[in-house]
């Protein structure tokens, strides 16, 4: 990592959380782009078959959430042992991850938001309606404010899949061979919660939401305090899991 | 600076079984330790504790002077090279050395040097690295970690001869130019007991013996002459050579004056004991009253 030279102790964990990030962004750079370009032409695509009624931004901000958790899980599960090796401590490495998923959350967070106003535009100009997939019909995400609102909470969702990632990528590297089995009571609440905060359908395995049926009536902002609590809650099991973590030992 | 240890009745389970049980270990700052023992003697598991990879399930364990757990200061000063390092595969070399800068420490223009002078490609993934290679960069990023306590583990595994040659070469002028405390866990006991002040046995999770070399040297002796000559001596050997009429045998306990005499009398040489045959015996589990 080239932004790591002339670390200093008492600051180093910040610095190595933020350069985390930007490995990382560094890293998935082509997949990002390949993901916008496709999200712009695809529609034009079908426009020359039929009319174009869904968002398809909206499909790629929801895999941006699975790929955050993919993210969180695989970084920490690939750094505990290199960054304990190098002379960090566990305390340090959870105080970088929070900073890599506070940081990761928001960047991709603004460009799922950028992309959605940008695709407004892109529809408006080409007379398209920008829909989403909203419990069995297609809905138009509405007027600008709407877009607003639906896009402004990206940046929390993916932190919340970050986390859940982080627990799960932490747990699998503890417990070699049982921990990914945090999936079972993990996935259902973020996915259901991210369900209940848009009352649609996010991109993902549909039996997970099932707790969902839990929601049916919570106000917007019970949902998004819920969702505040649940990332608190996963990134204090992350810390518990990670702060006593032994190293494995190596294999021949 | 470089760091002392101390260990005070450190016990480390895995599960039901103490792969460490009840050590007490006092290393002096500034030295070259040898770490000598069996396979699963427990040699991992205590450089472990020393570089805080695990926590004791009793006991303490403190470096510098200080408990090494969670302790940032400490810790970004100890370096444990395990065999193969640990390293993220998919990486390049160049990337894995700039990891290496999360030490304050750590000097990278002598990890760039470390790497031209053993041939690692800095461009090359760790994954397409052969064993030996990985071995050797493993090694470069403990001597370029500058740390206070340094200690590697087997990292010689896959090195071919020349090469080890070169590793043990370069640790010692990297410990004359900046003394430290090194700690070399090994198989390979006579090729670098040049290289010790002291030797750790470890057997079974306990420490066996810790002396300075000299004193395990001094523990038993070599005799060398007429075969008939030195099996006249009618002394218990670790190990016998036969070349000819000429006969070698390690003992492991000091000679006394009246065994010296005869010895010397029937023309047989006495030198010291190699450190190998005596951690051989040492670590017999036949052997009684270790």
């Amino acid at each position: 990592m080239s932004s790591l030279a002339n670390l200093r102790l008492p600051t180093r964990r910040y610095a190595l959380g933020a350069g985390f990030a930007l490995e990382g962004l560094k890293y998935f750079k082509y997949w990002v782009l390949a993901a916008l370009v496709l999200s712009f032409a695809v529609p034009l695509v079908i426009s020359q078959y039929s009319d174009v009624a869904l968002s398809a931004w909206y499909y790629t901000a929801n895999v941006g959430k699975w790929f955050t958790a993919f993210v969180g899980g695989g970084f920490v599960f690939t750094l505990v042992p290199n960054m304990i090796a190098a002379g960090l401590t566990r305390r340090e490495l959870a105080v970088s991850m929070g900073v890599f998923g506070v940081l990761w959350s928001l960047v991709l967070g603004a460009v799922a938001f950028a992309g959605i106003l940008g695709e407004r535009a892109y529809y408006d100009a080409l007379g398209w309606s920008q829909g989403i997939d909203a419990s069995d019909a297609i809905a138009p995400i509405g007027s600008l404010g709407d877009t607003i609102a639906f896009a402004s909470y990206y940046p929390l969702l993916y932190l919340v899949y970050f986390a859940a990632g982080t627990v799960i990528g932490i747990a699998s590297y503890r417990w070699e061979g049982a921990g990914w089995l945090l999936l079972v009571p993990i996935i259902p609440v973020v996915f259901s919660l991210d369900n209940g905060l848009y009352d649609t359908e996010p991109v993902g395995p549909g039996w997970a939401g099932f707790l969902g049926l839990f929601m049916d009536g919570w106000a917007r902002g019970v949902v998004i305090a819920t969702i505040v609590a649940v990332t608190a809650v996963l990134a204090a099991a992350a810390y518990r899991i990670l702060i006593d973590v032994p190293l494995r030992s190596k294999k021949a | 600076m470089s760091f002392t240890v101390n260990l005070r009745n450190v016990t480390l389970k895995y599960g039901a079984e103490a792969a460490l049980a009840d050590v007490d270990l006092d290393l002096e700052a500034g030295k070259i330790y040898g770490l000598l023992g069996r396979n699963g003697a427990g040699k991992t598991s205590l450089l472990s504790l020393l570089a805080a990879f695990r926590r004791p399930t009793s006991g303490e364990v403190r470096v510098g002077g200080e408990p090494v757990w969670e302790n940032a200061p400490i810790v970004s000063r100890v370096a444990l090279i395990r065999e193969g390092g640990d390293f993220d595969d998919s990486e390049t070399v160049k990337a894995v050395i700039e990891t290496g800068q999360i030490r304050p420490s750590f000097d990278t223009d002598y990890a760039y040097k470390l790497a031209d002078k053993f041939e690692v490609p800095l461009k090359k993934r760790v994954s397409a690295l052969s064993r030996g290679k990985r071995s050797v960069l493993a090694a470069v990023c403990g001597l370029a970690a500058r740390a206070e306590l340094t200690m590697f583990d087997e990292v010689h595994l896959g090195m071919d001869a020349p090469t080890r040659d070169a590793f043990y070469k370069e640790l010692l002028a990297e410990y004359m130019e900046r003394p430290h405390t090194v700690v070399l866990s090994t198989h390979l006991i006579d090729e670098v007991a040049n290289y010790l002040e002291e030797v750790i046995i470890v057997d079974r999770g306990r420490i066996l013996r810790h002396a300075d070399i000299e004193a395990f040297q001094g523990m038993g002796a070599t005799l060398t002459g007429p075969a008939d000559a030195v099996d006249a001596l009618g002394l218990a050997a670790l190990a016998e050579q036969r070349l000819g009429g000429t006969k070698s045998i390690t003992v492991a306990d000091a000679l006394d004056k009246s065994v010296r005499e005869r010895a010397a009398a029937a023309g047989i040489e006495i030198g010291p004991v190699g450190l190998q045959d005596l951690f051989i015996h040492l670590t017999d589990p036949n052997r009684n009253g270790a």
